[in-house]
């Protein structure tokens, strides 16, 4: 194995991994000092943490004190393997998540004389790169300048050497799943036949939920003094699991069992050694492979006189229309606009079930909640984004018999089917979470569908205003960021206009609903009807004269065709 | 086809051109790519549109569709201005580019379905049209598939029966044999000739000087944004001054890029 080629690949794949981001960068040789600067920013802040640390530590004059914080000291640098660990896999897989939507490969030229080993250590070493190492560098100067003053230097030292084993244990992981990903997902595919593209999005919809659940669970809902006390009992009662002998054999160390220290750390140098021959076994067998391609139809081809035709739409826009529902339903980057809806939902859920839950008279809002919002940020990131993801193939539209006034039309209905029917999903989700009236529940629908329809109109004005065609990594841009906020900042104030009729009445329910408030807000019986009545008049009127200016966006855009 | 009187009083026919380019011009900054072009091309006719890279050949194909916008000059598709009306045009023309960026996450069948839908063909036309075409041109078992899993050459296919299935009047073609193998470049070949003889025009833009010079009744040469030739292989002969010669030759005398024995031998040493 040749460390130099290593090396070189390592530094293609970090300059591949930047243009993911986005970033842009015209010199192949570049400025070191910018890009080592977080890694050392990183070490000094360690350091000054350290420092600090120490030094209080010093100014301690209680031994029984100094021996608690040593005890604890000892006990955090246990447990900091196993948590370099999590987030190392949270933060690789995060960034092979990026990676994925990306067509065009960054492994490295395989006609090149590169061997397998070299480029599976090249893409190991690069994915602990960034965030999960400057995390680390700052972990360790921390605890290797406090050790000084603590008299931990020994342990300290251990606990960084088991930190970059836990790290690369992580990297290591990542690339072995990634090549089984390609594959099982290569086979699902096969076998799925004409359901491929199906189970691929409900399959996709299931990761991502899962996968962003694990992480706000473990960012936002565990205290880092929980976790350090689950490590360390769980370290003790898992001592079999492999990915936990790098904490193992530092627990042994801390406990001055050397033999158990020795054991355990030569296991996790066996273990990393056993991982990597199998991502460079995975890589032999499976590192070229390509996924099937989707077969959607066989047989004999029948068009359909289709259910938009019936509603009015020409040929021409059901067209679209399908052609758009098509796109959201197959290109992995667009996946992502499901999961808005499904974690608003589950969010509540969870925290329902962690006990949190709000009281039962706070049902109705609950109900408001889930039938508003999924759909009115369903319009609004749709709308939004639902011109500029033609990418590349809006060049097609342009050169095709597409007027402005059809292509419009195809892509307010588009937004406002497709959000009206997750409004409709989450409206039935919320019905059967929460006890809620007749009224309220009418009320809450109507209002989500006079959103929607407004909404609709303002993001699509956006949309076009600001759409960005450029198919760059990690996913086509498709609206450019400052029209993107625009379209946020008025979506808001347009949404609160809608909505504001309607206050009175919520502030009403929120003093029934309340015991403990001596206040009441005394409204007629009509009232409700009389809000949403002129919530409809605003919502009608906005929707009107947004869908005129996105008409007017879009004649602009289909005259300035050279993209 | 117009007819009128002349002043003599007699009665002529005038035939409008299928296309007609005056005094058209196209700048990219300080880069012109198109300089005050004025071209004709009759109905029924093919027009090889040849030159080097850069030359201004695409440009020329995307204004007369409309695509780009001409900072000067009247551009007239089959009797409508391209600035005043370019979705009736569109309606009229099939277009090949020059790289085809289609919608990848369908299949290739879904893919001219929709391109019928937009060009408003009936059903039972388009289902006839869509399956003539999947046989001739030997895609059948595949068109079912994503377009991301075919090759280039496939996409070139699905672009090229899109841009025939619905009967243009006009056919603007961008490279259009770019990728496709020996039998079906041979029947999109024979197919351009005998929509010719039904009165269908087509531009056809090319570096593959053999093509141009089999299926071409003229050739227009271009070289830096200018008309250097128009005209039939005789024409382009006698203006050369190069009674035996290929259209190879007489392209590169032209556009003074005929010396290029130097250039080997340096490469070679």
């Amino acid at each position: 194995m040749s460390w130099k080629t290593v090396l070189r690949l390592v530094s293609v794949n970090v300059k591949a991994s930047r243009m993911i981001r986005g970033e842009k960068f015209r010199r192949y040789r570049e400025n070191k000092g910018v890009t080592y600067a977080l890694y050392l920013l990183a070490c000094a802040l360690g350091l000054l943490v350290g420092w600090i640390v120490g030094n209080f530590f010093r100014g301690i004059t209680d031994q029984a004190l100094k021996n608690v914080i040593l005890e604890g000291a000892a006990n955090l640098f246990v447990t900091l393997p196993t948590v370099v660990l999590l987030y190392g896999l949270v933060f690789t897989q995060m960034s092979q998540i990026q990676r994925a939507g990306f067509k065009i490969s960054i492994q490295p030229l395989y006609w090149l004389p590169i061997t397998w080993e070299e480029h599976t250590v090249a893409s190991v070493l690069a994915n602990m790169l960034g965030v999960p190492l400057i995390i680390t560098t700052f972990i360790c100067s921390s605890i290797l300048l406090a050790s000084l003053f603590l008299g931990l230097v020994p342990l300290a030292v251990f606990t960084v050497f088991a930190l970059l084993v836990s790290l690369f244990l992580a990297s290591i992981t990542t690339e072995a799943f990634k090549i089984l990903q390609v594959r099982i997902s290569g086979t699902v595919t096969k076998a799925a036949g004409r359901a491929a593209v199906w189970v691929r999005l409900i399959g996709s919809i299931i990761f991502f939920v899962v996968f962003y659940s694990v992480y706000f669970s473990l960012y936002y809902n565990v205290s880092p003094l929980t976790l350090i006390e689950s490590v360390v009992s769980g370290q003790r009662m898992l001592w079999f699991i492999p990915y936990l002998w790098p904490g193992v054999a530092l627990s042994a160390f801390a406990s001055g069992f050397l033999f158990e220290t020795f054991l355990f750390s030569f296991a996790s140098l066996a273990f990393i050694y056993f991982l990597f021959r199998v991502a460079v076994n995975l890589n032999v067998r499976f590192g070229l492979y390509e996924a099937p391609s989707l077969k959607i139809s066989r047989g004999v081809y029948a068009p359909k006189a289709g259910f938009l035709g019936k509603l009015g739409f020409s040929s021409l826009e059901a067209a679209i229309i399908r052609k758009d529902f098509k796109a959201f339903t197959r290109r992995y980057e667009l996946m992502f606009i499901f999961i808005f809806p499904i974690i608003v939902i589950i969010m509540p859920i969870l925290s329902t079930m962690r006990g949190s839950a709000l009281p039962q008279t706070f049902s109705p809002f609950i109900f408001v909640y889930l039938t508003l919002l999924p759909g009115a940020l369903m319009t609004v990131i749709l709308g939004s984004i639902i011109v500029g993801s033609e990418g590349k193939g809006i060049n097609y539209l342009f050169a095709s018999p597409i007027s402005a006034k059809s292509l419009i039309k195809a892509k307010y209905s588009f937004t406002t089917i497709f959000s009206l029917a997750v409004t409709l999903i989450c409206s039935v989700v919320a019905g059967l979470l929460t006890v809620t009236s007749i009224q309220i529940a009418v009320i809450g629908f109507v209002e989500a569908v006079f959103l929607i329809f407004a909404l609709a109109g303002v993001s699509l004005t956006f949309g076009i205003k600001g759409a960005d065609f450029r198919e760059l990594p990690p996913r086509p841009r498709m609206i450019e960021p400052i029209w993107s906020l625009v379209n946020l900042i008025v979506c808001l104030f347009v949404g609160l206009l809608i909505v504001a009729p309607l206050i009175p009445y919520g502030i009403m329910l929120i003093f029934e609903a309340g015991d403990w408030l001596a206040i009441s807000l005394p409204l007629p019986e009509y009232y409700p009807y009389l809000a949403l009545f002129v919530s409809g008049i605003i919502a009608i009127a906005i929707a009107f004269v947004f869908y005129k200016m996105a008409l007017g966006n879009a004649e602009k855009l289909l005259l300035k065709a050279e993209v | 086809m117009r007819k009128h009187l002349s002043n003599r009083g007699v009665a002529t026919l005038t035939y409008l051109p299928a296309v007609k380019l005056a005094g058209v011009s196209k700048r990219y900054g300080d880069v012109t790519a198109v300089d005050y072009l004025d071209l004709e091309v009759k109905k029924g006719e093919i027009l090889g549109l040849l030159g080097p890279n850069g030359s201004g050949k695409s440009t020329t194909i995307k204004m007369i569709l409309g695509l780009v916008k001409p900072d000067s000059g009247s551009i007239n598709v089959l009797g409508v201005n391209v600035e005043d009306d370019p979705v009736a045009v569109k309606r009229k023309v099939g277009y090949v580019p020059e790289s085809p960026r289609i919608y990848e996450f369908l299949t290739g069948i879904e893919f001219l379905d929709f391109t019928g839908d937009v060009y408003g063909m009936a059903p039972e036309e388009k289902k006839k049209r869509i399956e003539e075409f999947v046989m001739a041109l030997d895609l059948e078992g595949r068109e079912g598939d994503i377009i991301s899993s075919y090759s280039e050459g496939m996409k070139q296919k699905v672009v090229i029966i899109s841009a025939l299935m619905h009967k243009p009047e006009l056919l603007l073609l961008d490279e259009p044999l770019s990728g496709l193998d020996p039998k079906s470049a041979r029947i999109v070949k024979d197919l351009l000739r005998e929509l010719a003889s039904q009165g269908v025009t087509a531009i056809m833009s090319t570096h593959v000087l053999e093509i141009a010079q089999a299926m071409c009744d003229r050739i227009a040469i271009m070289y830096g944004g200018r008309l250097l030739a128009l005209g039939t292989m005789k024409e382009l002969r006698a203006k050369a001054k190069m009674p035996e010669s290929g259209l190879e030759d007489i392209f590169l005398k032209l556009t003074g890029t005929g010396d290029i024995k130097p250039i080997v031998e340096a490469l070679t040493k």
